[in-house]
């Protein structure tokens, strides 16, 4: 495996680090590729079931104000 | 619509397509908590492979993703060779074919700094955590600095290598 020379820090980089979420990486790090690429489609389906509800709710929303507000 | 990213990788494989996986997928396959929505691999620009590329492609109705639809675009052989980055869309999901990545270079360049991987069943190239880093900081944008941000604290926590 080849060799990479250190990166240079980035402020930036660092505070982000900050904000990682450490446990969730080396629950990761149990799992084989394979497995973590099945958990990242279960969070991609997940999240975009929540999008479709999330929108579905707008439209009920909104069709809710247009029969409560009625012609002037 | 969700990216079957199983299923792409195995049809790219299947069809003996010479591809690196990078990007959000790649990290995930190291361990990265982000979700991603596409696809992107880093594709070897040899004639023969292009020409696998496209037939690998062929029934799955690839398309410029932002694009207004009706435009006469046809994914074939001559379409990516005088291409270089691709971002489609496939009846599959998402999918981004680069020819050259910032930080990376070519798939020639990439591929010493790739392991092996099985996914869905079959073997592929995937970057290098730290080559992922590398082109993840020469992208530069806020997102990839957030992205870099987790993927160092990955090569954090990986155990220590045996000396060579």
């Amino acid at each position: 495996m080849k060799e990479y020379p250190p990166f240079e820090p980035d402020p930036v980089i660092e505070a982000y680090k900050k904000d990682v979420d450490v446990t969730l990486i080396r629950e990761n790090l149990k799992l084989t590729p394979d497995q973590r690429i099945q958990k990242l489609m279960a969070m991609q389906r997940a999240v975009e079931e929540l999008r479709r509800a999330v929108l579905a709710s707008r439209v009920r929303e909104r069709a809710d104000d247009d029969r409560h507000s009625g012609p002037d | 619509m969700t990216t079957d990213i199983p299923a792409l990788i195995s049809l790219l494989a299947r069809n003996e397509v010479e591809f690196i996986l990078i990007g959000g997928v790649a990290g995930g396959a190291h361990g990265s908590a982000r979700v991603t929505f596409d696809l992107d691999v880093v594709y070897a620009r040899s004639r023969e492979n292009m020409a696998r590329l496209v037939r690998a492609l062929r029934d799955q109705e690839p398309y410029l993703r932002g694009a207004p639809p009706g435009l006469p675009f046809r994914f074939d052989e001559y379409t990516v060779r005088m291409g270089l980055n691709f971002t489609l869309t496939t009846k599959l999901g998402d999918l981004d074919l680069l020819g050259e990545v910032v930080g990376g270079g070519f798939y020639e360049q990439i591929l010493p700094r790739s392991i092996e991987v099985e996914i869905a069943g079959v073997r592929c190239r995937c970057a290098e955590l730290e080559a992922l880093i590398a082109m993840k900081r020469a992208a530069g944008r806020p997102k990839d600095r957030e992205a870099v941000a987790e993927l160092e604290r990955i090569l954090e926590q990986r155990e220590p290598r045996e000396p060579a």
